[in-house]
């Protein structure tokens, strides 16, 4: 596969676009197997249908990779690259190899969005990790704009068993302006609080609307931790009010917190603290708690909203 | 409607975060209990960390901190007992917590903490460890 001497650099990210399972199958495998027979540690996160596939396609070599279910492991997106370093701290010093299959057609604009970014993110997050990452996408099912997207956060690109650079990478890495996208506003119906003192009224209304919306204690004690941590920031990092906005979709509960501050790290949340940091924490803490999270920010201030389903997966606690 | 008993676990005002000491004697060596209740977070902290900095001041072999009361924990307090533990750390001495509730327990497992200071069941399994 080592055609042309962009595939000799260390980090290589590549966007893969399959139309069968055939073409997955044979391509993911093929990618699999060229890291194992070279002595690498492999990691596959896909949907638990493409779990199957390759373990069916790879045989006795399905021992030899780690499979995840991205479906629960890429659930919230910015919860992958922080586990994506895990994998290659715990392989320190070799070459890794990593399948991330985090965009499929039925995630809702909002988690498009956001895989889109963490997407992005790889490329500032593992730019001088010793990597190959493989990200399929199903150009069947997804939309024509994803897939535009998808060049634009992939330097390389495979398809119809092609290898090539993407004309529309750009560096240093940008993330695609779809992706920041003034949020669609909350309904007329949502509920509002302002606060700038005390924080105990906003985990008190945050725990009321969850239980409200039907979420078991220990998703809605997360969910008022999460927005607690953010509402903090407010009174850590601002001289003004914050205000919370709470809100139900069909499927979930929506808290939303905007204030003045202003986050500039793209990065914020997406790696581990050490356990004896004294900071970095907050944001930490929501994506790992968080079903979703969306984050805008700039000059006029940070909003951050935070999903959580009302039914997440039997997997979940 | 969401059960009001639930509710009263967060209450608002005076007395958000309450602490005692206590000093006990022990055959082996004696140990200090810090009891800390109700919420801790950015808004008090600062109470905590005054409270902690004094007891660790005394050099105390063991500094317990009971946390069967405390309903909620954000990072800032947290910052405050990693603070502690550092300065325990220095003086050779051991910090550890004892029975919090879930939701704190899970915050200390997220964060790693639980692997840097020792988290027990009880007090009394805190002071047989």
């Amino acid at each position: 596969m080592a055609d042309s001497a962009v595939l000799n650099r260390t980090f290589r990210h590549v966007g893969f676009f399959y139309r069968t399972e055939d073409e997955y199958a044979a391509a993911v495998t093929g990618f699999l197997r060229d890291g194992l027979a070279a002595g690498e540690p492999a990691l596959a996160a896909v949907p638990q249908a493409r779990i199957a596939l390759l373990r069916d396609a790879l045989g006795a070599d399905a021992a030899l990779v780690e499979f995840a279910d991205m479906a629960e492991m890429g659930r919230n997106p910015a919860r992958i690259i922080p586990r994506v370093l895990a994998f290659t701290r715990q392989h320190a010093g070799r070459r890794v190899r990593y399948v991330g299959e985090p965009i499929w057609a039925a995630r809702s604009d909002a988690e498009l969005r956001e895989a889109t970014r963490h997407e992005a993110l790889i490329n500032v997050a593992f730019a001088a990790a010793d990597a190959d990452i493989l990200c399929p996408y199903d150009t069947a099912g997804l939309a024509p704009a994803i897939i535009t997207d998808a060049m634009r956060t992939h330097p390389l690109l495979l398809s119809d068993g092609g290898h090539g650079t993407s004309p529309m990478y750009a560096v240093p890495p940008r993330i695609p302006s779809s992706c920041s996208l003034p949020l669609p506003a909350p309904p007329h119906d949502a509920m509002f609080h302002t606060y700038r003192t005390d924080l105990s009224e906003v985990r008190a209304l945050v725990l009321k609307h969850a239980r409200d919306a039907g979420l078991t204690d220990a998703r809605a004690s997360d969910l008022v931790l999460a927005v607690s941590e953010v509402a903090a920031n407010t009174l850590r990092h601002t001289q003004s009010q914050g205000t919370l906005t709470i809100w139900y979709e069909p499927d979930e509960i929506v808290c939303e917190i905007h204030d003045e501050g202003r986050i500039t790290d793209p990065l914020a949340g997406r790696r581990r603290p050490a356990p004896d940091a004294l900071g970095g924490h907050g944001l930490w803490l929501v994506h790992q708690l968080c079903d979703l999270v969306e984050l805008r920010s700039d000059e006029s201030g940070t909003t951050i909203r935070m999903h959580m389903l009302v039914q997440p997966p039997p997997t979940d606690g | 409607m969401a059960p009001t008993g639930l509710l009263v676990w967060y209450n608002t005002g005076v007395d958000l975060l309450t602490t005692s000491v206590a000093t006990v004697e022990s055959e082996g060596d004696p140990y200090t209990i810090v009891e800390v209740a109700g919420e801790a977070d950015v808004t008090n902290c600062d109470s905590l960390r005054e409270v902690l900095e004094a007891e660790v001041a005394k050099q105390p072999r063991t500094l317990i901190i009971d946390l069967s009361g405390l309903r909620f924990m954000d990072s800032s307090a947290l910052h405050v007992i990693l603070r502690a533990n550092r300065a325990m750390d220095r003086q050779g001495s051991v910090l550890a917590l004892a029975s919090p509730r879930e939701p704190v327990a899970k915050m200390l497992r997220l964060t790693a903490a639980d692997q840097l200071i020792p988290v027990y069941a009880s007090v009394r399994e805190a002071t047989a460890g």
